[in-house]
């Protein structure tokens, strides 16, 4: 799979495309803060878009918006992010297709990745707990 | 004005009124008495002229009608009594009839004039009497009024107003005090209603900013952890590539404390929302074998590593009213906890019964060391711990008993612990909200 990953903070990006690329097997091309992440997905074509939820210049949700308005409308989004109050997970899930709370194992988050392209929730989950 | 110079004002009123009045009744008593007397002495000096036109002269006679004529006070009346009396010492008919018709006259003229007078007083007094009740009336509802205005009412509202803040309303504030005492306390309550209209805000403002905190300290210690815990697992899985076995072991070492540290933090702020209330449980009438079972089906993993059994009472009709992943938590923890004590080959039973005052209670019961007396109340505060696992599978972080508890109290339901050294222990909590679907259904039909 061609994987856009945006995520401002060097090592975790660093993490996360290592645990995409070794484990998932996908191919990851990376970007730094919302406003690239907005670019990239525009000019190329993805088969799944990953967003922190917090970056500079545009928030994950900011990028997603921008990118489902700019058209890219069947492109999955999943969010990353570890802030996980109810409120901020209820706003992820409305604009993307998926959650995943960080932190994450790296067999873990391939799998979520799978399972949710295969299951796309139909609702925001109510009141998670740091699970 | 103040109510207590009202009210003096009031009393003098009263008092100073009645007064006036009973002097002047007494007054007017004395006077009637007087007319009365004089009344009587009339009749009596005009049956003594009518009673001399018949008598015949004597001395003695004289004698006594000259003290009568002394004691007469009135000159006009003395002059005309003094004629009859020389007329009758003058015996000469004529003369005395004349002077006695006129001295009669003189005492009939009295007579109706003290009469005059004496209604003319009575009618006076009974003005009186009228006056002094009529102001005593006029008084008392003056009294009724401001009593009534001032005190009953103003207290009755302030006191509404002090039960508002029973139910969290403290906005209200006495706009126009009055100018009395009442004013005054009015006056005391609008300072005391800011003052927990200043504290609440600092309350919100604090709330707040532990909210904020909250919030940031999650990302900014999550952040790194991402990073840290992903890079050792790609190292341990050997995606990366092979390592000498010391390196996989301090690698793997080092990934067990992190997976601590991730716990830890969770543990942490789930127990910091949900003790600051910012964790509203979503609750459903759920089956309890359906819910237990798949709450143990998830720690069956841990329980066969730990070569323990998990045993499940199993209670098809019971429904309890929950929140299932609060609550998910907190059996979890339990059975968790149990096996962690349990012995190789132990089993941990998690059973239903019904409490002395109604309540469901779920108890998780171990074959482990059990836990001593004085450590039994200690172990669900935070930090705390008793001696340590016999099967040490998971680290602790001391927190699991303190959000369970938390938990359970946000479902209305206690939680303890009785145990026997040596035997094992017994985590029971209690569900207020549970029924028997087959009684619901049966009602229902």
């Amino acid at each position: 799979m061609h994987i856009l990953l945006a995520e401002d903070d060097p090592a975790v990006s660093i993490v996360t495309r290592m645990c995409l690329e070794k484990i998932g097997g996908h191919t990851v091309e990376l970007a730094a803060d919302g406003a690239e992440a907005v670019d990239c997905a525009t000019r190329r074509s993805y088969d799944l878009i990953i967003l922190d939820g917090m970056m500079p210049l545009k928030s994950g949700l900011q990028a997603a918006q921008e990118i489902r308005a700019a058209g890219i409308v069947t492109t999955p989004i999943i969010f990353l992010s570890a802030k996980i109050d109810d409120r901020d997970v209820a706003s992820f899930l409305s604009v993307g297709t998926g959650f995943i709370p960080k932190p994450f194992e790296p067999t873990e988050i391939c799998a979520r990745i799978d399972d949710i392209l295969a299951n796309p929730p139909t609702s925001a989950p109510q009141g998670i707990l740091n699970r | 004005m103040k109510i207590r110079t009202q009210l003096n004002i009031l009393t003098a009123l009263i008092i100073g009124g009645s007064g006036f009045a009973g002097y002047q009744a007494y007054d007017a008593r004395r006077e009637l008495d007087q007319f009365e007397r004089a009344m009587n002495e009339a009749m009596e000096t005009r049956s003594i002229l009518l009673m001399i036109e018949e008598l015949p002269y004597h001395d003695e006679t004289f004698r006594r009608l000259q003290v009568e004529r002394d004691r007469i006070l009135e000159p006009e009346r003395k002059k005309a009594f003094a004629d009859a009396i020389r007329s009758y010492a003058a015996r000469s008919p004529v003369e005395l009839r004349r002077s006695i018709r006129k001295a009669l006259k003189v005492e009939s003229q009295y007579f109706l004039n003290n009469r005059g007078r004496k209604t003319e007083i009575e009618s006076r007094f009974e003005k009186l009497i009228l006056l002094s009740w009529g102001s005593l009336a006029i008084g008392l509802f003056w009294l009724l009024l401001t009593v009534h205005a001032s005190i009953f009412t103003t207290v009755g509202r302030l006191s509404r107003r002090m039960m508002d803040f029973l139910v969290d309303r403290y906005s209200f504030q006495f706009s126009q005090p009055d100018a009395n005492e009442l004013g005054d306390l009015q006056r005391t309550f609008n300072a005391l209603a800011q003052k927990v209209i200043n504290t609440m805000d600092d309350l919100k403002r604090l709330d707040q900013a532990k909210s904020e905190f909250l919030s940031i300290a999650s990302h900014e210690l999550r952040t790194p952890m991402t990073s840290i815990k992903g890079s050792l697992s790609l190292l341990t899985s050997g995606v990366i590539g092979p390592l000498d076995v010391n390196a996989l072991r301090l690698i793997k070492i080092a990934e067990g404390e992190t997976d601590r540290l991730i716990r830890l933090i969770n543990d942490l702020l789930d127990l910091a929302k949900i003790e600051s209330g910012n964790l509203p449980l979503s609750l459903r009438w759920e089956s309890w074998d359906e819910f237990c079972g798949k709450t143990l089906d998830g720690l069956t993993g841990l329980a066969m590593k730990a070569n323990v059994r998990l045993e499940q009472m199993s209670l098809p009709a019971i429904e309890v009213n929950i929140d299932r992943d609060r609550l998910q938590q907190v059996i979890t923890n339990l059975v968790s906890n149990a096996v962690k004590f349990s012995p190789q080959g132990g089993i941990v039973r998690v059973t239903v019964g019904r409490s002395t005052s109604g309540d469901l209670v779920v108890s998780v019961i171990d074959q482990g060391p059990g836990i001593a007396q004085e450590d039994r109340d200690l172990i669900f505060e935070k930090f705390r711990q008793g001696a340590s696992a016999s099967n040490p599978i998971v680290k602790g972080t001391g927190l699991g008993l303190a959000i369970a508890k938390a938990l359970v109290s946000e479902h209305g339901g206690s939680i303890g612990v009785d145990s026997e050294i040596g035997k094992g222990s017994t985590f029971w909590f209690t569900l207020p909200q549970w029924r028997e679907k087959a009684l619901a259904e049966k009602k229902a039909a």
